[in-house]
């Protein structure tokens, strides 16, 4: 699940600033798991921007709030031409990728992050959530027990551990498990050690050409078999 | 693409959830009161609106309040925790302190069949209300001198204060109901031929069974329902100095704890079981044995003789065989194990059978009960109709006026020519016990029980033994109430994310996923608390009004409307806890007594406030907010952990907005908790300090 947090409440404020009239737009998906931008968080900044309006006396912004099912697929956002029909800005608890997929389906309307969107992870325990992977397209978890380095070794080192393992934890945070720690001891655990003896070379993450696109559907002729 | 232009589901909000099982409570109550609405009333100090609940489906509730044999305290789910809720007792003060006493306005005669009820039990009392009400002429004709059948001659008044009986008869004759008393009817045909279009028998069950022992038509020997009818008529017949009573049912009891209050010193019942196969009520047993009466368990008494103006009662001991057909071990003699008693009056209440004039004219059955259709109480007679102790045998008081409840419906069927199809309940029961990780985690709370006349004070005269609760006792009591399958609901099921908030925040273990991953919530497990619903980030969970936070947002409007104009003292909005301590307990004074400019907000715990809400109320224009819970008093678990939780998050935009963090408090009530009122004057104070330190910014400024 995509992690986020959401933005320093001035920060929200200031970017909203120019508009008038402000729709803050909630995704049901992982920003609701997250705690981040659910319809929840919707109505919490809702009241909260009214209240700071309010506050200062200064009736500049009408808003309204809403919150789609995900707002990275356009189909959920074919729900949306109503709302946004009477909005200057759209201020979306969505995740980068649901900024975005607004910013595509609404070529004139300008939108607005609400949220910083931080990690791939889990979570923890209630309020709690962990990363847990990088996203660099070369997973290796088959040789390290399936625990990442990439992600959860401060220095993403691939053989490890470095010389600042102390007691199973890391020279950088002392209260954070060193990650080949964990992963030496899961080999060991399933009788795989050899696997800590290979070597495995640098990865060169900058050879990876960005945006990525993924295509899973193969291409057919319509109409035509292939006998 | 093809996507349904829906509308955003705010409409929906206005839905409730579906479900709404019936508690055990009301399953068990032969009436079908909704007591889980009223013990939760109760529990808001809202005696008046118990009482309209108590009324809607009771006729006659301050009867019921000192007689009845509470069923659903006997099905209440709180026992599997500690104690069942003392819900009689709870009734038994929303009727006293919710003005019962005031006598109903006439009932409009909208139909011109007459109906006769044969007898002035509760079955016949309450036939009358019923039908009275669907605008029948009702005329009630009674043998005795004045009505109430076994409620008058049958139940001591220590049990059941005769100004009650009287009040509720004659809420009945201002309803237009016609009466006559002294009037044996002998023959139904007469009634049909006096207009009558329906009759209603309803007799009781008023010839006690015999012992058939020799020796039984001796002088000195009486049965139980003829002695308890001539103390209640106002006779005192002299019983010496030595009287026994044979018998464990609850006329046996009252016998027996009459003649206490009749002034004999020493009165024993020999009853043939022991005291786990007494049919009488536990706590009228309890309450005997207070008195000072000796229970012999496993004896019968076999022949008695009458000598020298006493009585020479033999006795047998007995011991427990194989079950009969009752289920209860049948009692067998031991041998040679008799023993004699030296009595003055022997009382027989082993048992009462009804005694239906053969004129009548209606099949008998079983130990001469009347036969009737349970579903319809109709007889083999067209138009006649019977219920009561009459049909059943000896029973409840409750049982006898939900039949006479029942007869009204179907006599109001019968007259005006509908056939209902046997009716089926359309709610589900809830049934089922509940978790062993659930009962864990619900908070012990002592029952309490009402106060009662002491033991000397009870054998002097008639007075009422158990007395009323005090206020803050029956809201206390009421409180303890687990609001048995009113739990919430993922009414929302398209908007749940399955983010397994719910399952990690219920206190009680009550969330699941099914094996299909799908988040579940049983409605016969959840305690109501609503951790979940203010917790849940997608809104899909929803409780039922008033513990929504829908009603929370109601109050705070109600409460902003009542906002006095003038505005010169700071000006602070409190969630308060409608429950125990802070709503009806012994802290309700501090909103009573509040000072000017503090405004409360009741809640139905604090648990149901939301981080939204406090934001509204700084939006009202309020410059301080608190709220105010029980803390470790509280009955449900976590509640301030919660709520701590949402003040921080609320706390955090606070700044940014230009209002002091610390204008938003919470008061919960520790285990050495300092004065509450101290601690909401100390509040009061520091906002008071941050307006005039504001207003000196504001004149510093211009």
């Amino acid at each position: 699940m995509i992690v986020a947090e959401q933005k320093p409440f001035e920060e929200i404020r200031r970017m909203i600033t120019p508009y008038e009239r402000v729709l803050i737009l909630g995704c049901g998906t992982c920003m609701t798991v997250c705690d981040a931008g659910g319809e929840r968080e919707v109505s919490f900044l809702h009241n909260a921007l009214r209240l700071a309006q309010a506050r200062s006396g200064d009736v500049a912004h009408t808003f309204s709030e809403y919150t789609l099912k995900r707002q990275c697929d356009p189909e959920f956002l074919e729900l949306l031409p109503e709302k946004v029909a009477d909005v200057d800005v759209v201020l979306s608890l969505g995740c980068g990728i649901g900024v975005q997929a607004i910013a595509e389906s609404f070529p004139e309307m300008p939108v607005l992050p609400g949220v910083n969107t931080s990690f791939m992870g889990m979570t923890k325990e209630s309020g709690v959530w962990d990363e847990r992977c990088a996203a660099c397209g070369d997973c290796r978890l088959e040789d390290t027990a399936g625990i990442c380095p990439i992600t959860r070794c401060t220095k993403g080192i691939l053989n490890g551990p470095c010389a600042g393992t102390k007691k199973g934890k890391c020279e950088a945070n002392k209260d954070m498990d060193c990650a080949w720690i964990l992963i030496y001891q899961r080999l060991e655990r399933l009788q795989q050690l050899d696997k800590m003896r290979r070597y495995y070379p640098p990865r060169n993450f900058r050879t990876i050409p960005r945006p990525r696109r993924i295509v899973t559907k193969a291409a057919v002729v319509t109409g035509e078999g292939d006998g | 693409m093809n996507v349904a232009n829906k509308s955003y589901p705010e409409e929906r909000l206005e839905r409730s959830p579906d479900h709404s099982l019936v508690p055990p409570c009301q399953s068990a109550c032969p009436l079908h009161m909704d007591i889980r609405e009223y013990v939760g009333l109760v529990s808001q100090g809202k005696i008046m609106e118990a009482l309209q609940v108590i009324r809607t489906g009771n006729p006659f509730p301050s009867i019921c309040a000192y007689v009845c044999t509470h069923p659903c305290e006997d099905a209440c789910r709180r026992s599997q925790v500690d104690k069942p809720i003392a819900i009689r007792a709870l009734k038994r003060f929303a009727v006293e302190f919710g003005g019962d006493r005031l006598i109903g306005a006439e009932a409009e005669t909208r139909h011109k069949e007459k109906v006769a009820i044969v007898g002035s039990g509760p079955a016949g009392l309450s036939c009358a209300y019923y039908l009275k009400k669907s605008g029948y002429p009702v005329t009630i004709l009674e043998a005795h001198s004045e009505l109430g059948g076994m409620l008058r001659i049958g139940i001591p008044q220590y049990r059941l204060p005769r100004d009650v009986l009287d009040i509720e008869v004659q809420r009945l004759t201002r309803m237009g109901v016609e009466i006559r008393t002294n009037t044996r009817v002998v023959s139904l045909d007469l009634l049909f031929e006096l207009g009558y279009k329906a009759v209603f028998i309803t007799i009781g069950a008023h010839q006690s069974l015999r012992m058939g022992i020799e020796g039984e038509e001796s002088a000195g020997v009486i049965d139980g329902a003829t002695f308890l009818r001539e103390v209640n008529l106002g006779l005192k017949p002299s019983l010496g100095r030595r009287v026994a009573v044979v018998g464990g049912g609850n006329v046996a009891i009252d016998a027996a704890r009459t003649a206490i209050r009749l002034g004999v010193k020493n009165v024993s019942i020999l009853y043939r079981r022991s005291r786990a196969e007494m049919p009488a009520e536990p706590g009228e047993v309890e309450q005997a044995l207070e008195e000072g009466i000796d229970i012999k368990y496993l004896v019968t008494p076999t022949r008695i003789k009458r000598e020298n103006k006493r009585l020479t009662v033999t006795c047998i001991r007995m011991e427990l065989g194989e079950p009969d057909e009752s289920g209860r071990q049948r009692p067998v003699p031991i041998k040679d194990s008799e023993f004699v008693e030296e009595l003055d009056t022997l009382i027989g209440a082993i048992g009462q059978a009804p005694q239906a004039p053969s004129d009548f004219g209606v099949r008998l059955g079983r130990g001469s009960t009347i036969q009737v259709d349970p579903g319809t109480l109709t007889t083999n007679r067209a138009g006649v109709f019977a219920g009561g102790d009459a049909v059943t045998g000896p029973a409840t008081v409750t049982e006898a006026l939900a039949a006479g409840r029942l007869a009204a419906f179907r006599i109001d069927d019968y007259l005006r020519h509908r056939y209902p199809l046997p009716g089926k309940e359309d709610r589900e029961k809830l049934s089922g016990d509940l978790l062993p990780e659930t009962i864990e985690m619900i908070r012990k709370i002592e029952r309490v029980e009402p106060p009662s006349l002491t033991v000397a004070a009870r054998a002097k005269d008639f007075g009422t033994v158990e007395l009323v609760y005090g206020w803050e006792q029956a809201t206390n009591e009421a409180r303890r109430c687990l609001r048995c399958g009113i739990g919430v609901e993922i009414l929302f099921q398209d908007k749940c994310a399955s983010c397994l908030t719910c399952l990690r925040a219920c206190p009680y273990h009550v969330p699941y996923l099914d094996a299909s991953g799908t988040v579940r919530i049983p409605a016969d497990q959840c305690q109501a608390c609503g951790i979940c619903v203010a917790e849940c980030p997608a809104k899909a969970i929803v409780l039922r009004k008033p513990f929504d936070r829908r009603q929370v947002t109601e109050e705070l409007g109600h409460t902003v409307k009542s906002l006095a104009e003038a505005k010169n003292k700071p000006f602070i909005i409190g969630f308060g806890c409608q429950y125990g301590l802070f709503g009806t307990g012994s802290l309700a004074r501090l909103w009573r007594g509040a000072k000017a400019g503090v405004w409360i907000v009741p809640v139905l715990c604090v648990a149901k406030v939301e981080a939204t809400h406090l934001l509204a109320a700084f939006e009202t224009g309020a410059e301080g907010v608190f709220i105010a819970g029980c803390g470790e008093q509280c009955a449900r678990e976590n509640t301030i952990y919660w709520v701590q939780q949402r003040v921080a998050r609320v706390r955090k935009v606070l700044k940014p907005i230009g209002l002091e963090p610390e204008r938003l408090q919470v008061f919960a009530l520790g285990a050495a908790a300092e004065d509450p009122a101290a601690e909401l004057d100390r509040f009061v104070e520091q906002v008071s300090a941050l307006r005039l330190a504001s207003v000196i910014m504001g004149e510093v400024k211009s």
